[in-house]
């Protein structure tokens, strides 16, 4: 017996697993299908995004175009903080925004300890699970995600996806363009916990407030339709 | 972690002395699998999930040579260091190793049963390192100096108020109230940010490694993991051999039962996926990354008969539906996992002679293997082992050798049937004044706290039989009347429904299956607060149980094989 214990492992995995090719392998797997996902809350992707977004206690916005994102922007830090200070990545669709409409001045970067708000352009909006998904990296620090107390996450409509089979599609050709980010993030909700006595808290370690802001064409009733179908 | 499995009957008889404790345990046994039903309910696929996770998860395990190889072959492309370690005392060396190498003293560490399996945190703080855990269930447990209750939610088992004068004995922040769970939760926050900041080493579990990419998978509601893999330098992921998943949505498929068998949530608040070092021009995250590969006899499991248990997704849906779980907590388990998945997975990581109690901890109820979201057939695997146990004496030879003698019995239906008939009829003679004994030989355990019913002179199967004969003839006479009435050109008055059976005894209730009439015996006597309603067994509901017309007589065979 080898003294070395990945050589070891190996020799015992191999010996109680059955021996085939790549190919057979693969094909065995694919014979499998895919997994069934659960119903989406609407019919249309837009509305059942929002719905599951404000069911995971997220909040969330509507809004038309770039304009539309600063000032809701502007919005949601006033009516917090009085204040128009954010940090957000060095995302070139956030740079692009054109911020000074509303007067909100965003400090693009990584967040540093105390500073309470974040702003992130997530790659993708999941309605089965009603998360946002943001690569690590240059345009979105991990930190960013974690460490402020308001999370904002803008989504572009039509970078919605049904399900999670579709998002791995999208992220698996993302990362054919710019290779393998270090981390893939789906966010689903504030951060929250329920270990003393299963009641549930908010702000557990990550952000206390997690705000969507879906931008482009969606209709004009799907906010109201997802706040119906929510129940929030 | 010092096991204590081999006292089980002691733990159990100890942790039902504390009523303040048998009370949170029933409001969480009667909870949680509500909120499991609603999720699953909603879900509205769950059966076919079910069989999906499980088939890929089959198949991976089938061809885990192969898939281990890729994830291994991805996560070295991926920039990341990989360890295989034999066993607990090996992984806790590869951690310490590089803790070392990097002159790291703080050190926060993520949620990961794993660990707790090896004690990975006393044998770092043996080196003089600052191990910090950051789940707040964790933290709270490393504060108070305990052990996990359970595998999800490992500080259920403490109250508020316990949390609340743990956290002012532990944290020097003057004078504070802390009313609220909302205030000690912003406590622990505000503590753990300090040392999340500060660590130079984070140490995570993983949820689920993936084949094609060399992702690992890390899910969380708190955020505490993701910190943990984001902020120091140093990240290491400890985990095990059978988390490999062949491709990402294998994982996210298997997400979908996870959280919904675990917290009744449609999704976890972070789901991440990580796959090793910064990149350039990345500005933070882990500058060096690891991950160690425990085995720690999982491969002896999966060369068993036990390897269906390697499906298991650790999401604690077998604790929450378990009785005994319910009656005892998670402590009396006596080492890492508890309830019906921690009864057989101690046995087979430990050893079956130290932890022997723990299989024998079942009502054969069969609510775990229902709720399984991974389909593991747990309460058959708890019988094999029971059967392993008197296979290798491990029980005494007094239960061997009535086990014998029961199979033996069994094993002749008219001898079985004869006997149990003069029993029946003996106890219906001696208990019928009073409906039922105080005392009974050889059951002295059941008697001390109830009184054993007295049956009411005919056994199930001699009752059943009866009826069968009391059908049959009455769908003679029916059958003889059609008969005659069509000779003579009118039609046939209906027998009065042949499948519905008058009771044998209607004057007691009706009960076929032996027991008294309520009301008869004694009340309860020692602990009047422990009374349980009954439970209905999931998928056997009042309207779904067989009728007398569809009861098939298989109650020897069940019988004939169960501990033998």
């Amino acid at each position: 017996m080898s003294d070395n214990p990945r050589a070891r492992i190996f020799a015992r995995v191999e010996q109680a697993s059955g021996t085939a090719d790549t190919d057979v392998i693969a094909r065995e797997l694919a014979a499998l299908g895919t997994a069934p996902g659960a119903d989406l809350p609407a019919q249309d992707l837009a509305t059942a995004f929002l719905a599951n977004v404000l069911k995971n206690f997220g909040s969330a916005d509507c809004v038309a175009n770039r304009s539309g994102v600063v000032k809701a922007v502007a919005e949601y830090l006033y009516l917090h903080f009085r204040s128009h200070r954010l940090v957000a990545g060095n995302d070139p669709h956030l740079a692009a925004m054109p911020w000074r409409e509303a007067g909100v001045l965003p400090r693009f970067g990584t967040v540093e300890p105390g500073e309470p708000v974040t702003l992130s352009y997530a790659l993708l909006g999941v309605a089965e699970i009603g998360a946002t998904v943001t690569l690590t990296g240059k345009a979105n620090p991990a930190a960013n995600n974690l460490l402020s107390e308001h999370h904002i996450v803008v989504v572009d409509s039509a970078r919605l996806v049904s399900d999670m089979e579709h998002a791995w599609e999208a992220i698996n050709q993302e990362m054919t363009r710019t290779g393998r980010p270090r981390g893939i993030n789906f966010i689903a909700g504030p951060s929250s916990t329920a270990d003393i006595e299963g009641k549930l808290v908010y702000g557990a370690h990550g952000p206390r407030n997690w705000h969507v802001i879906l931008m482009g064409d969606v209709p004009a009733s799907a906010l109201e339709e997802a706040h119906a179908l929510a129940g929030r | 972690m010092k096991q204590t499995s081999d006292t089980f009957l002691d733990n159990a008889h100890a942790a039902l002395q504390d009523p303040d404790k048998i009370q949170r345990r029933d409001i969480m046994a009667l909870f949680t699998p509500i909120i499991r039903d609603a999720a699953m309910n909603s879900f509205g696929h769950f059966e076919e999930l079910r069989q999906h996770v499980k088939q890929v998860k089959q198949h991976t395990l089938t061809h885990l040579d192969h898939y281990l190889a890729r994830f291994e072959q991805q996560a070295l492309h991926n920039g990341n260091h990989v360890h295989f370690a034999d066993d607990g005392d090996q992984m806790n060396s590869i951690v310490l190793d590089i803790c070392q190498q990097h002159s790291a003293r703080r050190i926060a560490k993520g949620k990961s049963m794993v660990t707790e399996e090896t004690g990975l945190n006393d044998f770092l703080k043996r080196a003089g390192l600052r191990v910090m855990e950051t789940d707040l269930g964790e933290y709270i447990i490393q504060q108070a100096g305990e052990t996990p209750s359970h595998i999800v939610g490992p500080a259920l088992h403490k109250s508020a108020a316990e949390i609340r004068e743990l956290f002012l004995a532990k944290h020097d922040l003057g004078e504070r109230d802390l009313a609220e769970t909302a205030d000690m939760v912003g406590e622990a926050r505000r503590v753990l940010r300090e040392h999340f900041l500060k660590a130079e080493v984070g140490i995570i579990g993983a949820n689920a490694l993936i084949a094609e990419n060399g992702y690992s998978m890390l899910v969380t509601n708190e955020g505490n993991g993701d910190l943990c893999a984001n902020l120091p330098n140093v990240l290491i992921v400890c985990t095990t051999l059978d988390r490999v998943l062949p491709r990402a949505s294998d994982a996210t498929a298997m997400l979908r039962l996870l959280v919904r068998s675990a917290t009744g949530q449609p999704q976890t608040c972070y789901t991440s996926f990580y796959s090793g070092p910064r990149r350039e021009p990345d500005t933070d995250g882990p500058l060096e990354t690891h991950i160690v590969l425990l085995d720690n006899r999982r491969t002896e499991i999966l060369a068993s008969d036990y390897r269906e248990m390697l499906q298991c997704i650790r999401c604690g849906a077998c604790l929450n539906h378990c009785p005994i779980y319910a009656g005892v907590g998670g402590h009396a388990y006596g080492w890492v996992y508890p309830g019906p998945m921690g009864s057989i997975l101690t046995p087979l990581l430990t050893s079956l002679e130290q932890s022997k109690a723990l299989p024998n901890a079942c009502t054969s109820c069969g609510r775990c293997g229902e709720v399984c979201p991974a389909d593991i057939p747990l309460p058959e695997l708890l019988r094999n082992l029971r059967h392993d146990e008197t296979r290798q004496k491990l029980s005494p030879p007094r239960w061997r050798l009535g086990l014998r003698l029961h199979a033996w019995v069994a094993r002749h239906p008219m001898l079985y049937h004869t006997l149990t008939g003069l029993g029946i009829f003996a106890m219906y003679l001696l208990g019928r004044r009073k409906g039922g004994f105080a005392r009974l030989p050889m059951a002295a355990g059941w008697t001390s706290q109830r009184d054993f019913p007295a049956p009411q002179g005919r056994t199930f199967m001699h009752q059943y039989a009866a009826l069968q004969r009391e059908n049959e003839a009455r769908a003679h006479k029916g059958r003889l009347a059609a008969q005659q009435t069509a000779a003579q050109g009118t039609p046939a008055p209906q027998p009065s429904g042949p499948d519905r059976v008058a009771p044998d005894r209607p004057e007691t209730g009706g009960d076929t299956s032996g027991r008294a009439a309520p009301g008869r015996g004694k009340p309860r006597r020692g602990k009047p607060g422990r009374a349980r309603p009954g439970r209905a067994r999931p998928g056997r509901s009042e309207s779904g149980r067989p009728g007398p017309g569809r009861i098939e007589p298989s109650l020897g065979e069940g019988w004939q094989d169960d501990e033998r």
